[in-house]
């Protein structure tokens, strides 16, 4: 340490955390606002752990899971998996137009503006709520109802997720093939396709994953699959049954969620050899479900 | 082109890997399956538009939507807390559920983490479970605690908690996975513990992030709150649940377009806070 | 023939990138233009297959008239005048058979382009193209594995499949190294050469420009200001078109490598 003094006033003043401050306050006003106020009365917690405990005890503990009830169970959760994969590819090939003609680069700035609000307002409704006010009324109860509500939600956020691929992407091979004299949709078909396919892929399986997790659950409004199940049994407290219906689900959407991560992962190493998977903030800071 | 090369040096064109065609049989043969009456779900497009005149009368209805139903969705008032009813009910659970569930997550994703984990068997462990509480549907959870508990919205905020967790866990490991090395070497030549380098090496890097993947999960909450209340968890559907029980399409239908609003709103707000944090 | 009539552009923030440009290029002439960044070279290129429009004047090629085309005629329009760019523009994802083809799109029905059944006289094309530039055994190699004088290569090869009259190339060696800049100006000169395409290149370096204009248009400020051979233009008819003495960046500096030595 040298013996010369130091000049304390060349430091630079600490910067203001003022605006930072401002947002932790409002954020802790508002969960106290909402805490305080939602009607919840904490000392029920503390129920929790013997209520927790009593229904898992019927359901697992006392005499087991229902095993007998497999029959039933499996082919409402093959069912579900059905409503999953069908509402998908629905949702999937209703995505691709809506993608093209919502990306600001592709289609003019009005209609893709448009088409973006379009998109965002089905994308505010979830299934459920597509299932239960248009879906039911017009098919009436049963898988093809939620086949078409998780088809209808999912072709909004495949929608979205699209156009912002197609507006990532290099516009170079766009002004090639303009410059070659091909046509609006050969320009679509060989300019912006190409690039956006393994990305959308990729979309399309994430999206499967979570519709899985979608037919399981429609089933509780009348909409097919095992909701229906899950419904009863735990309505008429048949908790035995109801074990059964839950490790069912449980393992069917694991199993679907690890073979479709497998091959989202091969599709992103096909198509681009030195690309380490990685979570794009960009993806998910634009992006809701 | 009159000068041509001969044409013997020319490649010939790779085959294609026939997995890729016993994908593509697979896909169309699951799908016939999926959609048939006997074996899945019995798509009829026909039926379908024939039925979609069914549907008009409901429309119609839907169409005319009652706003007097209005004060039993929402009510505003100049004493605290200043608005009540179920669709703020549903807000609030939301906001109480994302700000627990998120902060629950920070932990269990670190302890999810290549990168912060180094014991293989831990990681494991820790991923299995984290595989086991994303693969269970927020309804699913909602039901479980109604079971527990009761009706109300107490279920609905621990099976949005679970939800939560899953969601920003798995996320926020996904990126800690993906940090840069660097700061976490420097740290560790510093003779730090574990949590030190958690907290000095890590965290500071993952924390845009965080705080964006925990706006998302409030968004998604807002959401699936709105049908929590359909099996009996607190918020709007339970509302929803009866009108639609009733009959009463145009009460139905001011509830669908409060609960847009609400969503656009936050999503309008959500999405801003995101932009300035990447 | 390629016409400029008073050819005018101004975009839309004011900037006037070409002022009352007159200018006539024959047939199977090769031309190079220069200029500083900005001149003016980019927006006088896409003048003439339309791509960027006219604000006052008019450009005629081949006796249609580039600003009053309309979509359809300007396609047919493009359809004969091929472009090589600065970046080349090739779809890094798909086989550069894929990107040669591109050029035979305008004459493909859109079924057959969706799919990408292309007819077999139009492949016989695309593999000539790519015979003409020497890498037709990278035929179906991804085009991201391509070095970048081999990817432009493609490029040249994807114009080529048109079948144009005309061959338009935008800075096409800038991001090139210095020998494989001179295969790729050579490719440019041999087409020029052998099959009689019309072709104007612009060109960020000067000596490459002496070497391989016949004839030298410079522009500043969006004028025309030297109209020459290549033999004529010396440091200082560069640094009138420049408006500045010249620097080592105006310069390529590798001198032309003897044939043979240099595969790209």
């Amino acid at each position: 340490m040298s013996s010369r003094p130091v000049d304390a006033t060349r430091r630079p003043a600490r910067p203001s955390s003022l605006k930072r401050n401002l947002w932790i306050t409002g954020a802790a006003a508002l969960l106290l606002w909402a805490a305080l106020n939602v009607g919840v009365d904490v000392t029920d917690l503390t129920t929790l752990p013997s209520g927790l405990y009593a229904v898992f005890y019927e359901m697992y503990l006392k005499s087991g899971p229902d095993l007998g009830y497999l029959d039933k169970a499996v082919p409402a959760m093959i069912e579900s998996l059905q409503m999953a994969w069908v509402g998908t590819i629905i949702g999937a090939v209703l995505s691709l137009p809506l993608g093209f003609l919502g990306a600001k680069n592709v289609s003019s700035g009005l209609v893709s503006s448009v088409m973006r609000q379009i998109l965002n307002a089905i994308r505010a409704f979830p299934e459920l709520i597509l299932a239960v006010a248009i879906f039911i009324p017009i098919a009436g109860l049963g898988p093809v109802a939620g086949t078409l509500a998780i088809g209808l939600h999912s072709a909004g956020t495949l929608g979205k997720l699209t156009a912002e691929a197609i507006e990532g992407i290099d516009e170079g091979p766009m002004e090639a093939a303009r410059a070659a004299g091909a046509r609006g949709m050969q320009i679509q078909r060989w300019g912006v396709l190409p690039q956006v396919l393994p990305e959308m892929l990729g979309f399309w399986l994430y999206r499967f994953e979570i519709n899985i997790r979608a037919g399981a659950v429609l089933g509780v409004v009348g909409a097919g699959g095992i909701g229906f199940l899950l419904d009863q049994t735990l309505k008429f407290h048949r908790y035995p049954q109801a074990g059964t219906v839950i490790l069912v689900v449980i393992v069917a959407t694991i199993i679907v969620d690890t073979i479709s991560g497998r091959v989202r992962r091969r599709i992103i190493e096909g198509s681009d050899s030195t690309q380490v998977p990685e979570v794009d903030l960009q993806a998910v800071s634009t992006t809701a479900d | 082109m009159t000068t041509a090369v001969p044409a013997s040096r020319r490649p010939t064109k790779p085959r294609r890997s026939p997995l890729i065609y016993v994908g593509i049989a697979a896909f169309i043969i699951i799908t016939l399956i999926s959609v048939s009456e006997r074996w899945g779900i019995g798509l009829d497009i026909g039926g379908i538009i024939a039925d979609l005149g069914r549907g008009e009368g409901i429309l119609r209805q839907m169409l005319n939507p009652n706003w007097e139903f209005l004060p039993r969705v929402i009510e505003f008032s100049s004493q605290p807390p200043f608005v009540t009813g179920p669709l703020v009910e549903t807000f609030q659970m939301a906001v109480v559920a994302a700000f627990i569930g998120c902060a629950i997550a920070l932990p269990i994703s670190f302890l999810s983490s290549r990168t912060t984990v180094p014991n293989r068997a831990t990681l494991a462990v820790s991923r299995g479970i984290l595989s086991v509480v994303r693969a269970i549907p927020d309804i699913l959870y909602a039901l479980i605690f109604v079971a527990a508990l009761g009706i109300g919205p107490l279920p609905g905020i621990l099976a949005l908690i679970f939800f939560n967790i899953g969601v920003v866990a798995k996320l926020l490991s996904e990126t800690v996975d993906a940090v840069d090395t660097g700061p976490i070497e420097a740290v560790d030549a510093g003779g730090s513990s574990r949590t030190q380098m958690v907290r000095w090496a890590v965290l500071p890097q993952v924390l845009p992030n965080y705080v964006a993947f925990s706006l998302y999960a409030f968004e998604l909450n807002v959401r699936a709150s709105t049908v929590l209340g359909i099996v009996g968890a607190g918020g709007i559907g339970f509302l929803l649940r009866t009108q639609y029980a009733f009959r009463a399409w145009s009460n139905v239908s001011v509830i669908i377009i409060c609960l847009f609003v609400v969503v656009f709103l936050i999503e309008l707000v959500s999405i801003r806070l995101r932009r300035r944090l990447v | 023939m390629i016409i400029f009539d008073k050819a005018s552009v101004t975009y839309p923030g004011g900037v006037h990138a070409l002022k009352d440009l007159t200018l006539e290029i024959p047939d199977g002439e090769m031309l190079v233009t220069v200029g500083l960044s900005g001149a003016g070279k980019s927006t006088l290129i896409r003048a003439i297959n339309g791509l960027v429009p006219l604000t006052g004047g008019d450009v005629i090629v081949n006796g249609v008239s580039v600003r009053g085309a309309s979509s359809k005629q300007l396609r047919e329009l493009r359809s004969h005048i091929g472009m090589i760019f600065q970046t080349f523009n090739l779809v890094k994802r798909t086989s550069v058979l894929n990107n040669v083809l591109m050029g035979r799109l305008h004459s493909t029905s859109t079924w057959r382009s969706m799919l990408g059944w292309y007819r077999p006289d139009d492949v016989e094309i695309a593999m000539q193209a790519l015979e003409r530039v020497d890498i037709i055994e990278k035929a179906y190699v991804r085009a991201a594995n391509l070095s970048g004088g081999q990817q432009q290569r493609v490029g040249i090869a994807r114009a080529l499949a048109q079948e144009p009259n005309i061959l338009l190339a935008d800075e096409p060696v800038a991001s090139l190294d210095p020998p494989t800049s001179h295969v790729v100006m050579r490719d440019l000169q041999r087409i020029n050469r052998e099959l009689g395409i019309t072709t104007i290149v612009n060109l960020h370096f000067l000596d490459l420009a002496k070497v391989y204009g016949e004839r030298i248009v410079g522009l500043r400020a969006g004028e025309l200001v030297y109209d020459g051979t290549g033999a004529q233009a010396d440091e200082n008819v560069f640094r009138d078109i420049y408006g500045r003495s010249l620097t080592a960046d105006d310069l390529m500096g590798a001198p032309e490598p003897a044939p043979a030595t240099v595969s790209a």
